[in-house]
């Protein structure tokens, strides 16, 4: 429990500042709004932009012009933000140990590896929870002025559960790189390459249909913010798959940890 | 009881030496010392004993149980202070030690009070802010705070000023007259000299040799300087004599042999003065390092 707390003390700042940034997105993303926001010109306007484009900015399908269409594109902030901040917190967690060098202090400790592993992948867990808390309270206040009706909230809620969801998916993912990395000064740099690659084939997913296969090893695709609004529910395949990578990273994790040198 | 036992222990870092086939034991109560210079092996066996890394062959035992498989209960009862000590910075020393006893069953505070008054130690200093000396200080109290069993030295003198030295020295000596077993690396002989009952000399990465400090030094060498006129080398030509140097017209060398042999030879030499004594664990350190 000590480890636990040391470590929720210890990563507050990393977890205020995200929260800065994000709340200052969410106002800014929201004073946009208001020029879109019931405005038919600005409909055709949108249409005129080529659909390659939207596709990559994952306007396609979502209206602009209403509160839920744009909070479906706000997701995709929303998601990445998400998911470098658990990878940052779930890579650095363990690995600032041993580039801090106080391996020689909190390891020689009686505790086992994996109970430090444990303690601060809760640390981690509870950061990310915050994360997601703080997005749907600024959302909810943004949003006041517009007074959305009931479907608003729910497609907002489904939102955040998949934000919850990708966090977790890249919080696993760091875990496993900060606890096999035995070059630890690049376990945080590693993570943010791997939630990029899995954007960009996000991305190319999109672009043509023999390539459709490769939605199943990004996160990006599993919750997509069109189909989220359309089916309001989150998929049960992709909620196994998410379920089966934070499995197996976090077990892969603590069995590396357990089993290697630390880099003193 | 062995406190420490270790069998065989190898380790490889990849390709680079750290260990090779290092055995050698310790008794409940000794202080053992562990000598070598920078590089020899002596953190890599420590960090062994710990299982802050793990053996590539052989096996290693505290208290009598497997290090790999019983760490933290081994750990339990381990004090350990690195040659470098780091610590979270932004903590202040006070918070730095209840955190560390909050992992130990036990009341310490008065402990940590005694301790940190002997070391002079303030307590009230945040981690990032303390020279390197103190951040030793806060090693040695935090090290020896949880009342443990056995104590894992790994250079600890280094960083303090010779008055803290001695205070350290005295706080081993009193830890170890209530039972403490104290496992000492150093590369300085003296202190080591000063302190331990037998020692291990590590060169290498292998142990050249495990033996009672005391028969280290008396049984085979005897230094032996004179002077007098007309001194030339050639007049001790014996067997067992070796580092034979002349200096305007002293003559030293150690010998290690018959001792009625070099006293009828020395006989035979005019000397206005001799000196025969014991060498010191520096010169005999020298000696395995050549």
């Amino acid at each position: 429990m000590n480890i636990f707390f040391r470590e929720l003390k210890a990563n507050l700042k990393s977890l205020v500042i995200w929260s800065v940034i994000l709340i200052l997105l969410i106002m800014v993303g929201v004073a946009k709004f208001s020029a879109f926001a019931g405005n038919p010109e600005m409909l055709t306007m949108l249409d005129s932009i080529p659909p390659a484009l939207m596709e990559a900015l994952n306007m396609n399908a979502l209206n602009l012009t209403t509160l839920s269409g744009f909070f479906g594109v706000m997701f995709l902030y929303f998601s990445l933000m998400g998911a470098v901040a658990a990878a940052m917190w779930g890579s650095t967690i363990i690995s600032k140990e041993e580039r801090d060098k106080t391996v020689e202090f909190s390891l020689v400790l009686p505790v086992s590896r994996g109970r430090v592993v444990t303690a601060k992948a809760l640390a981690a867990l509870v950061y990310c929870l915050a994360f997601v808390g703080i997005t749907w309270v600024a959302s909810l206040v943004a949003v006041q002025p517009y007074q959305p009706d009931a479907s608003f909230f729910s497609f907002l809620r489904i939102e955040m559960a998949a934000m919850l969801l990708i966090e977790m998916i890249f919080l696993a993912v760091g875990l496993l790189l900060g606890c096999a990395m035995k070059r630890y000064k690049r376990a945080g740099s590693t993570a943010v390459a791997v939630i990029l690659a899995a954007y960009f084939l996000s991305i190319i997913t999109d672009f043509r249909q023999e390539l459709d296969f490769i939605k199943y090893f990004t996160p990006f695709k599993y919750f997509d913010a069109a189909s989220l609004l359309m089916n309001n529910q989150i998929d049960g395949l992709y909620l196994a798959i998410s379920a089966g990578v934070i499995l197996v990273c976090i077990s892969a994790a603590y069995w590396v940890y357990n089993r290697r040198d630390l880099m003193i | 009881m062995n406190i420490i036992e270790v069998n065989h222990l190898t380790k490889y870092y990849g390709k680079a030496r750290g260990i090779v086939d290092v055995s050698f034991s310790e008794e409940e109560g000794e202080i053992f010392g562990f000598i070598g210079p920078n590089g020899a092996g002596k953190s890599t066996t420590i960090r062994l004993l710990l299982s802050l890394i793990h053996p590539t062959s052989g096996d290693a035992r505290v208290f009598g149980k497997d290090v790999r498989k019983h760490g933290p209960e081994i750990r339990q009862s381990i004090g350990y202070l690195p040659s470098e000590v780091y610590y979270y910075e932004g903590m202040k020393v006070i918070d730095l030690l209840k955190y560390s006893a909050s992992f130990y069953e036990g009341d310490f505070k008065d402990r940590m009070k005694r301790l940190s008054d002997i070391m002079e130690l303030d307590l009230n200093r945040r981690i990032s802010d303390l020279s390197y000396g103190n951040k030793k200080k806060v090693g040695i109290v935090q090290g020896l705070l949880h009342r443990p069993e056995l104590l894992l030295l790994d250079e600890p003198t280094s960083g303090l000023d010779p008055l803290m030295q001695r205070k350290f020295f005295d706080l081993i000596r009193e830890e170890n007259a209530n039972g403490v077993t104290v496992f000492f690396s150093s590369h300085i002989l003296s202190e080591v000299q000063r302190l331990c009952n037998r020692v291990a000399i590590i060169k290498e990465g292998q142990i050249v040799e495990v033996s009672n400090i005391r028969t280290l030094q008396q049984n085979n060498y005897k230094k032996i300087s004179m002077t007098g006129e007309n001194l030339t080398p050639g007049l001790f030509d014996l067997p067992g004599i070796t580092n034979l140097q002349r200096e305007n017209g002293s003559l030293n060398f150690f010998y290690n042999g018959d001792i009625n042999l070099i006293l009828h030879k020395l006989n035979q030499v005019p000397l206005m003065d001799i000196n025969i004594e014991e060498p010191t664990l520096e010169e005999i350190f020298m000696h395995y390092y050549e």
